[in-house]
């Protein structure tokens, strides 16, 4: 059955309001470095790692990467020992093989309980300024344990999952390493955001038209990236080098609903945000589908219709979305371009790691 | 409310009175002393202020129209009126108006429109005279008037929203804020005088990746184009401070200012000290005057000289005084516009 959408931010488990914490298992982010056969210097984003196209990364003070800790949070991130019932890891919904999504509509967490948003990719979050779709949190670290306390998610207070991991010599080994500590729920965030800031995309066929080689985007993408910029008006929030201006619009999605999702304005508390959502990355877009905060767009082709259409009217739509106006060709030419531009050969295929006894 | 009543509703302040409650303040590296003089309020959602060069008097873009102040009397005149209304935002919303305004030589005023929907909208020129008309222009008396952009190539969606305009020796800019793929900065060269057609120069969405040309200054040599990039209104912290060759139109220096919506761009006479304002739009009790230091280098400074409640524009006179328009926040009741007309003198920046 599936739940309301409400806004479950770990502030609101701690104070007690889970009644409040139904759908959005959208948030689940988590991770661990690959196997143990990889050389973890090829997974730091240094900058001279950094996939063309893509800018420098951002770190927080408090939390500098360091392979020791990558190594760790991909670990945690695969772990299904993180959840109530050992099985919903963050790469449940947050799956490489799937986009860094789930492929499903909406996220699946612990008992089989469905939320009500989609589960956003992971990747380029490195340069996200907000994580969840309605931004609640203002860091990747800050993210990280939400989906932990979720009582539909992973379900395991901070305290359940501290004193799990501690009973595991390998994870109390490592954070004794990492942190000089135990483990604790600050390491938890730190490691699990520290590996998320290692999943990139970029040198995608768009960035190497853009650096000048010609023969990297067909002529059908060369024209569909044409009104990607142009006609078809993406660039109003799908700007920059990750594709997204971080911001949050109404775009006109699930308001024909009498109870439609807030979105950010049950955080921001601002009535111009009503029903506005994050602008997610679309590197990577085709590898994951469905789309829109609520899954309710199964294929690029649906999406291009929706924003052709001018979206859903309602008194909130943001001023950018409105009647394109395309032509057949021109909505598959730009289909193209955002299957074929924007899907990188170095698509970050991360395995699951070998997890600590 | 009517232009009549506001007129007769404008009141002028002789004396200094200590504006704007000192709200809370943000990551800031000083609070300088400087207690803005509020010397008109009443004013509707103002956005553009440009000090006559010849006369001194001080032209303040409002919802219900231009409006001039002159100091030495310090009476406020309907300037220029009859413009349309339009609305910014999804709640908050605010009825806009003729949004940004400068001085073309001694006795024209560029006034920028963003009372209409954007395809639709126009530069206007007008000649102003040395004291306040008897009845105030209307907004179709311009002896000069420029634009729209329809569709087109280069705007797919139509450009308007003219919020900030600069003059300099040889041409107009104007920052627009219709299409939000480009974020043009529109150009008319000045021949003889004389404005030439309206035209897109820069695309500023298109080199910096953010959202939103907003205020608009020249550099005091006159070859740079001084942009603020506002951001979006939801997001902290993402303004930048841009600089264009004012010729070639390109990009010479983008960096990030710190602010979360900066709305005013000028720099002091003499000094050529440059100092902006930031609206942040999120949580308006962070609205405030800065002076930008290290303006040259790759990370400006920036450094609060006061607290402002929703700064939308500012412009020095020729001795260097600060007159700063704010939208203010209505009394609980009150059917007063918010909207003031402060200044700083010279020597308290």
């Amino acid at each position: 059955m599936m739940k309301q959408p409400s806004e479950c931010s770990s502030a609101l488990v701690r104070s007690g309001n889970r009644q409040f914490c139904s759908a959005l298992l959208a948030g689940c982010l988590c991770f661990a470095v690959f196997g143990f056969g990889l050389s973890l210097t090829s997974v730091i984003a240094a900058d001279g790692d950094i996939p063309a196209g893509l800018d420098k990364i951002s770190y927080p003070k408090d939390n500098p990467p360091d392979e020791a800790k990558i190594h760790l949070g991909k670990q945690l991130y695969f772990d299904g020992r993180l959840s109530e019932d050992n099985k919903v890891s963050c790469a449940s919904c947050h799956d490489p093989a799937k986009g860094w999504s789930n492929g499903d509509r909406f996220a699946t967490g612990v008992g089989g309980q469905v939320g009500g948003r989609s589960a956003p990719t992971v990747i380029n979050t490195a340069y996200q300024m907000f994580q969840f779709w309605d931004g609640r949190a203002g860091s990747l670290e800050e993210q990280a344990l939400g989906p932990i306390q979720n009582p539909i998610e992973m379900n395991l207070t901070l305290e359940q999952v501290v004193a799990k991991l501690n009973k595991i010599p390998g994870y109390r080994e490592q954070f004794q390493k990492v942190f000089g500590t135990d483990v604790t729920s600050d390491g938890i965030a730190k490691a699990i955001a520290a590996y998320e800031r290692t999943v990139l995309s970029g040198n995608a066929p768009y960035d190497q038209f853009k650096a000048g080689d010609e023969s990297a985007l067909s002529p059908a993408a060369q024209r569909g990236m044409k009104l990607f910029t142009g006609k078809a008006h993406c660039t109003a929030c799908h700007a920059g080098a990750n594709l997204t201006d971080n911001a949050f619009h109404n775009v006109g999605i699930g308001m024909d609903r009498d109870d439609f999702d807030q979105g950010r304005a049950a955080i921001s508390k601002l009535g111009g945000d009503t029903g506005s959502f994050k602008t997610p990355t679309i590197r990577e877009i085709a590898r994951t589908a469905p789309y829109m905060h609520d899954g309710s767009l199964k294929t690029l082709e649906d999406v291009v219709e929706h924003y052709n259409k001018g979206g859903i009217a309602n008194t909130y739509l943001d001023e950018e979305i409105y009647e394109l106006k395309l032509t057949d060709q021109e909505k598959a030419d730009l289909v193209t371009f955002l299957k074929e531009g924007l899907s990188s050969k170095d698509y970050p295929m991360h395995k699951p790691p070998k997890l600590p006894e | 409310m009517r232009l009549e009543q506001q007129s007769m509703i404008l009141s002028i302040f002789a004396s200094a009175v200590a504006m704007m409650a000192l709200l809370s303040s943000g990551a800031i590296d000083q609070v300088a002393a400087a207690e803005p003089e509020v010397v008109a309020k009443n004013l509707d959602n103002p956005t553009g202020v440009a000090v006559s060069p010849k006369t001194g008097h001080v032209f303040v873009a409002s919802h219900a129209g231009v409006f001039r102040y002159d100091p030495a009397s310090g009476n406020v005149t309907p300037e220029i009126v009859g413009y349309p209304t339009d609305v910014y935002g999804k709640g908050p919303m605010y009825n806009i108006g003729p949004l940004g305004v400068a001085f073309l030589g001694d006795d024209h005023l560029v006034v920028g429109d963003g009372s209409r929907v954007d395809l639709e909208e126009l530069v206007r020129v007008y000649k102003i005279s040395d004291t306040p008309p008897d009845s105030p222009q209307k907004e179709t008396d311009a002896v000069a008037t420029l634009g729209p952009f329809p569709y087109n190539e280069s705007t797919t969606k139509g450009e308007g929203n003219f919020y900030g305009v600069t003059v300099s020796d040889s041409a107009i800019y104007v920052t627009c804020n219709g299409d939000d793929t480009k974020g043009w900065v529109a150009k008319a060269q000045i021949v003889d005088g004389k404005p030439g057609k309206l035209e897109l120069a820069i695309a500023t969405k298109e080199a910096t990746g953010v959202d939103a040309p907003v205020p608009i200054t020249m550099s005091p040599n006159g070859n740079l184009v001084v942009v603020g990039q506002m951001g979006e209104i939801n997001i902290p912290g993402d303004s930048l401070l841009t600089f264009y060759n004012a010729k070639s139109g390109k990009m010479r220096r983008n960096a990030k200012l710190g602010l979360n919506d900066v709305t005013g761009l000028a720099y002091a006479p003499e000094s050529n000290r440059l100092y902006a304002t930031d609206f942040s739009w999120l949580d308006t009790s962070k609205g405030a005057l800065y002076r930008i230091t290290k303006v040259n280098s790759e990370e400006p400074k920036t450094r609060k000289v006061c607290d402002l409640d929703k700064p939308s524009a500012i412009a020095f006179d020729a001795d260097g005084n600060l007159y700063i328009a704010v939208m203010g926040t209505a009394k609980e009741g009150s059917d007063e516009a918010p909207g003031q007309l402060l200044k700083i003198n010279a020597g308290d920046l």
